[in-house]
């Protein structure tokens, strides 16, 4: 009885967190809560009372599609060359036979920076 | 600085809002691993650091106006001398921390949020006074108020839109605190002297701007201070056995450094 | 596909000797789950029951710094408590039970909290003390379970551990303004010493099963729980710190504790091995006392629980 009562009260909520603006979003840990509210305001001191926080996320657990064991077997592919830079080893090569350095990434991603 | 007079408004203002952080952040450090939640006893016990660090600061500014040192302003002194409200120094409920404590969340909360509030006014109010060491010291106080106030606010709200049993048990909450709340506004006897010297706006526009902010039946009652005004150094017995936990250790040996 | 228990013990069991991290959601034995639980909720109630001696000192901790430092490592103490009860809790999730439970088991006295929390804690001493060696003694088996098998557990001791070195120092700084002090506060810290000492040694528990009947050494061994026995633990823990304490000009109320330089060993006289199974048993100087302080909290706070818990609040706008 008490038990079926409180179990509304211990819902679990995800936390995650950025630590400055421009970084990406990270999970930190769990809390119990009976409402996103309060699982707010009790995150930042769980988690965050001595790190630098930019800012703080709470989802409900039960929000989240999670992978089994099973399901994460369909994470697994085989090596796909053609869509990796290593099929195209060969480039490298090719461009020195007419006295010219392939591009690197580097050249490739620096935009106009040179 | 300016006058004696302006000396003594300010140091007599200084420490009620020292006096006030200190002993609420004692109350506060009562709830430890009491807490109605695991969460949320880490979430209070920050709330309560926060305010001992306040006071901490306040009391630094005051050992720089000559007054002692911090550590003998806050554990040698009479309960006479203390500048609190009586509201922050009222238990948490029965029994002591140490044994067979029966403690009152609704309570707590209220006082909590009830406070915080008038911290919050009392502090925007001074950010506009003339003394520059305290306005700084202000400023920074001022940076750990958001949270406090969301995470009071939060709690009050939402236990007083739950069930009956929660809605009754804050009403008589509310009830307890507003009796002792107009001792926070209070600044004694030298208020006419602290709003004519600038150092604050007077107890009247600060209440007015709390009841504006609550803007519902909650503070329909006149905010009074029913067991005396502490401002003036009227306290209950509270507040001397609370003195004597703060002071246990540091009465012991006398000479020592701790 | 249908794979026979058999198959999925040998990859469990594989993917344990490869050092992978096993995780809440992974196949697991159900003896592995019950070791965890057993493990994780037994160090969890331990951190919530062990704020309960320090928070004694709290208000009465002699300067304002003092007050504020202890008031920060109580309030780690429930942040770990917080970290490893919701590892425990969703481990048990899948058995239909949740932290209600877990109290309730501790109420019951069916799940244990650590000796040192049943001891007394009676001086300023002690709240030096306890942050020194009893902490010292319990970063030496955290740190060792940091390479546990199981990911979030792992997870929750980086973090535990992360802030057990504030603790540490914390309790290295109260005991050096007492070793340093007057003639009566050297004193508390030498009484609070002795009165610690085999507390301190049961801290790691036995060697053997021999000397209580009962332990899980060897399976946690098995799983990759842990990594050391509590022997080798305790005997880092005597390396670690006593020659600090005789630095300081204290004693050990032991008079047969010495290095053995041939076996490469501490010997010291074993602790009361009797007294430590009725003191983790509930029969300890203070085990009703603290058990009743969270009976008590949990009962007068049960009408918020139940409050928050009944009815859905919608976000309230004032």
């Amino acid at each position: 009885m008490v038990s079926e009562k409180g179990s509304l009260f211990y819902e679990v909520y995800e936390v995650f967190s950025k630590k400055t603006d421009t970084s990406a979003l990270q999970h930190q840990f769990s809390l119990l809560a009976p409402n996103q509210e309060l699982a707010f305001i009790m995150a930042k001191e769980n988690f965050f009372r001595r790190e630098q926080v930019a800012d703080i996320w709470v989802v409900k657990r039960e929000h989240i599609k999670r992978m089994s064991q099973e399901e994460k077997e369909a994470l697994n592919h085989l090596e796909k060359n053609y869509r990796e830079t290593k099929g195209y080893g060969y480039l490298k090569k090719k461009w020195r036979q007419y006295e010219q350095e392939q591009l690197t990434e580097k050249d490739i991603m620096g935009g106009g920076e040179g | 600085m300016e006058s004696l007079e302006y000396r003594e408004c300010l140091i007599e203002l200084i420490y009620q809002l020292a006096d006030d952080d200190f002993l609420l952040a004692y109350r506060g450090s009562e709830w430890l691993g009491l807490a109605p939640h695991i969460e949320e006893d880490v979430a209070f016990a920050s709330i309560s650091q926060d305010l001992m660090g306040h006071a901490a600061l306040y009391y630094g500014l005051l050992e720089d106006l000559g007054e002692g040192k911090v550590d003998k302003l806050t554990h040698d002194r009479s309960p006479e001398q203390f500048r609190n409200a009586i509201l922050v120094e009222l238990p948490n409920g029965t029994g002591t921390y140490l044994e067979d404590p029966s403690y009152d969340w609704a309570f707590t909360v209220v006082r909590n949020y009830f406070y915080t509030l008038s911290k919050k006014i009392r502090l925007d109010s001074i950010k506009k006074a003339s003394y520059e060491p305290l306005q700084q010291i202000v400023q920074k106080i001022s940076i750990e108020m958001s949270y406090h106030m969301m995470h009071w606010e939060v709690w009050f709200n939402q236990l007083i839109n739950s069930t009956p049993e929660a809605r009754r048990r804050m009403e008589e909450a509310v009830k307890t605190v507003i009796e002792e709340l107009g001792g926070v506004f209070s600044y004694g006897r030298f208020g006419d002297r602290m709003v004519r010297l600038s150092l604050i706006e007077s107890e009247e526009v600060l209440k007015q701007r709390w009841i504006t902010y609550l803007n519902k039946e909650v503070a329909k009652e006149p905010l009074t201070m029913k067991q005396g005004n502490g401002r003036n150094g009227v306290h209950t017995i509270h507040l001397a056995n609370a003195l004597d936990t703060l002071s246990e250790v540091y009465k012991s040996v006398p000479t020592a450094e701790w | 596909m249908e794979i026979s228990t058999n198959e999925r013990m040998d990859h469990f069991m594989n993917r344990i000797n490869d050092g992978e991290k096993i995780e809440a959601d992974d196949w697991m034995p159900d003896d592995y789950r019950e070791a965890l639980i057993r493990l994780i909720s037994m160090h969890g109630i331990s951190e919530i029951m062990g704020a309960l001696p320090e928070k004694e000192w709290v208000p009465k901790a002699p300067t304002v710094y003092r007050k504020l430092a202890i008031m920060a490592k109580v309030q780690d103490e429930m942040g770990h408590g917080q970290l490893l009860l919701r590892v425990a809790e969703d481990l048990m999730e899948p058995l239909g039970k949740n932290r209600d439970d877990i109290m309730k088991d501790l109420f019951s006295g069916k799940l244990k909290f650590h000796n040192v929390f049943h001891m007394k804690a009676p001086t300023w001493g002690d709240a030096g003390v306890i942050a020194w060696l009893v902490d010292g003694a319990a970063i030496i088996s955290q740190t060792m379970m940091l390479g546990t098998s199981y990911g979030p557990y792992g997870r929750a001791l980086k973090r535990i551990c992360a802030e057990e070195v504030f603790h540490a120092q914390h309790g290295e700084s109260i005991i050096m303004s007492l070793a340093e002090g007057t003639k009566e506060q050297r004193a508390l810290l030498q009484d609070s010493i002795n009165r610690w000492w085999s507390s301190l040694l049961m801290f790691f528990g036995p060697r053997t099963n021999a000397e209580t009947g009962h332990s899980n050494q060897d399976k946690n061994m098995r799983y990759k729980l842990r990594t050391k026995t509590n022997e080798q633990l305790r005997q880092e823990f005597l390396t670690k710190y006593v020659p600090r304490v005789w630095a300081l000009g204290l004693t050990i109320p032991d008079p047969t504790l010495r290095f053995d330089a041939e076996s490469s060993e501490w010997k010291y006289q074993q602790p009361d091995w009797e007294e430590f199974k009725k003191i983790v048993t509930g029969h300890g100087p203070k085990s009703k006392e603290r058990l009743a302080l969270r009976v008590q909290s949990y009962e007068m706070n049960s009408w918020v629980r139940e409050a928050l818990g009944t009815c859905r609040i919608s976000k309230v706008t004032r």
